[in-house]
């Protein structure tokens, strides 16, 4: 694999990229990931997404050089992807972290900066910010088998941040954790896009993936099915009218503008197209002496998204 | 090297931690410690006794704390997702198999230090002076174990742990009997070459275990190691060189493993 030219602000490239997982005899042969072909652009927070199984954290460790490509091309900051040199550039939070144990927060952040080659005094100094950064300079002399799960994924993410990286790849980074923990985190991340820094957050919290990402991609049993900016994905939303003393004339009329009408327990419900036509709905309603109850918009969310993308279908 | 270093450090660091380990040194210290009370029950006089219990408990214990150490070094980091957060961060696959090698080294010297400072100590106390041959065995057993390490650490770079555990029992086993199997079969005249050849081969390549157990010459005075320091060079060298050439091929196909 040969390198790209970054004449644009491509932070992740992936050209047609196939991964097989075969037994050991051959006989049985799982793809975990299908021609996928994939561009993260520069500065951007992107969620990765996909049921279990469809090939995310496969991806991922392929983006690492964990795993080796079958077949296609994988680049991560204009190298191919594994090359040790973008490693200084880049951060990983696996889910779950599991760090050694016995370290204290102090000492297991002290392990990584000296993988990363932080030279002593910046070492120290690093290590202490961080502390303070992610809340745990308190805790920072107990041992990490003394920490909370949220407390664990706080020191992961102050290891993600000990080099200052471009590009953070982020697996399930809120899984498990306290409301509270899990707003933290989720500030951390905003904080983060505004320093410039390029996300890419592999989750299945998708009210997360919501409120921060800006493009988003849905995997399903290895292949991309789904792929763009979360506020064109999710457009497409429609209005809730519900009115009461109707009459039947009007049925015809609201379906001509787009509307959806329904009676139940004697009154009218509309779900008219987010468009602007509600309006004249209710200028419609009103013009036959119906009673407006209520008008309430619903904007698509992701999840509805995510499952008929996933299902085929919108969620019920 | 200073990811190689932090790497080999936590690996010791872990290591000194593992219970298993550390019962399997208290108990070889209390061995070593109680060792001279044996006197009334053993058919020789006590500075045999002695030696022959402090260098056999620190051999036996020394081989299990390699095998039992190495054969987790690297499954255990896959198993835990540990390797993630190494191998993403600018730490090439050597360095992490050379840092663990070094690691559990490291691990092996501290107990073989532990060992060898009760050792010494007993023979002080029950034999009423200080005997320097002592040292020379331990480091010898050192690096045997040291060399057990890394055919465990090669093993566990595709087998699983359970299997490692026969597989470098086996080839320990067999390092510390080949020669002395192939002398006995080269004196033997009836013995064809059939059988002959394949023990040749299997005696080059496995590692030689046996040279590294000098207790003979150090208990019984009267046998005597023809030219001492070059035996020592010679067998220490022969231990360097195959580590090394179990960490290459360790490395190789550390490489080419996908986790």
């Amino acid at each position: 694999m040969g390198g790209y030219s970054i004449v644009s602000d491509v932070v992740i490239k992936t050209v047609k990229l196939t991964k097989r997982y075969s037994s050991w005899w051959g006989s049985q042969t799982v793809e975990a990931v299908k021609n996928l072909d994939l561009e993260v652009y520069r500065g951007e927070i992107f969620g990765f997404l996909g049921p279990n199984g469809a090939g995310k954290t496969t991806t991922i460790k392929v983006l690492l050089g964990i795993l080796y490509p079958t077949s296609g091309e994988a680049y991560v900051l204009g190298k191919p992807a594994g090359d040790p040199e973008t490693h200084h550039r880049l951060s990983y939070l696996p889910e779950n972290p599991y760090f050694y144990e016995y370290m204290t927060g102090k000492e297991i952040l002290t392990f990584y900066a000296r993988l990363f080659g932080i030279p002593e005094p910046e070492r120290s100094k690093r290590v202490n910010q961080l502390l303070d950064r992610v809340g745990l300079s308190r805790a920072a002399n107990q041992p990490l088998r003394n920490y909370s799960k949220g407390m664990l994924q706080r020191i992961g993410l102050a290891q993600c941040l000990l080099n200052d990286p471009d590009l953070l790849i982020l697996d399930e980074p809120t899984a498990g954790l306290d409301p509270i923990a899990h707003i933290d985190i989720r500030d951390l991340i905003l904080e983060l896009r505004e320093q410039g820094k390029t996300l890419f957050i592999s989750s299945h919290q998708l009210s997360d993936v919501e409120i921060v990402c800006d493009r988003v991609a849905i995997l399903n049993r290895g292949e991309l099915v789904r792929i763009g900016k979360l506020e064109e994905l999710l457009s497409g939303g429609y209005v809730e009218m519900i009115a009461e003393k109707v009459s039947e004339n009007v049925l015809e009329p609201i379906r001509q503008l787009g509307g959806r009408p329904s009676w139940h327990d004697g009154r009218l419900i509309v779900e008219q197209p987010d468009d602007g036509s509600i309006d004249r709905v209710i200028d419609l309603v009103r013009a036959n002496g119906g009673h407006i109850i209520s008008v309430k918009p619903y904007r698509r969310t992701l999840e509805d998204l995510f499952v008929e993308t996933i299902q085929g279908g919108r969620k019920q | 090297m200073n990811a190689t270093a932090a790497i080999a450090g936590a690996t010791f660091g872990e290591a000194v931690r593992k219970r298993v380990l550390m019962v399997i040194l208290l108990a070889a210290l209390v061995i070593i410690l109680i060792s001279p009370a044996f006197e009334p029950f053993a058919g020789r006089g006590q500075r045999t006794l002695v030696m022959s219990f402090g260098f056999g408990i620190i051999q036996l214990a020394g081989t299990f704390i390699a095998i039992i150490l190495c054969t987790g070094l690297i499954p255990t980091e896959i198993e835990r997702r540990t390797i993630y957060t190494i191998l993403s961060k600018p730490v090439q696959r050597w360095q992490f198999v050379l840092g663990k090698l070094l690691g559990a080294i490291g691990t092996l010297a501290f107990i073989y230090a532990m060992m060898g400072l009760v050792f010494l100590l007993v023979t002080r106390l029950s034999l009423g002076a200080f005997e320097p041959q002592v040292i020379k065995g331990i480091v010898m057993f050192f690096f045997q174990s040291s060399l057990l390490a890394s055919v465990t650490l090669f093993f566990s770079t595709f087998v699983s742990p359970l299997v490692n555990y026969f597989l470098s029992a086996g080839v320990f086993l067999m390092g510390n009997l080949m020669s002395t199997f192939l002398e006995t079969i080269q004196r033997n005249p009836e013995v064809t070459p059939l059988t002959r050849i394949p023990v040749q081969i299997l005696t080059i390549i496995l590692p030689n275990f046996a040279n590294f157990n000098i207790q003979n010459p150090i208990i019984n005075p009267e046998q005597v190691l023809t030219d001492e320091l070059a035996y020592f060079i010679q067998t220490i060298a022969y231990a360097i060189v195959y580590m090394a050439l179990l960490l290459v091929g360790s490395i190789l196909i550390f490489n080419q493993r996908e986790m």
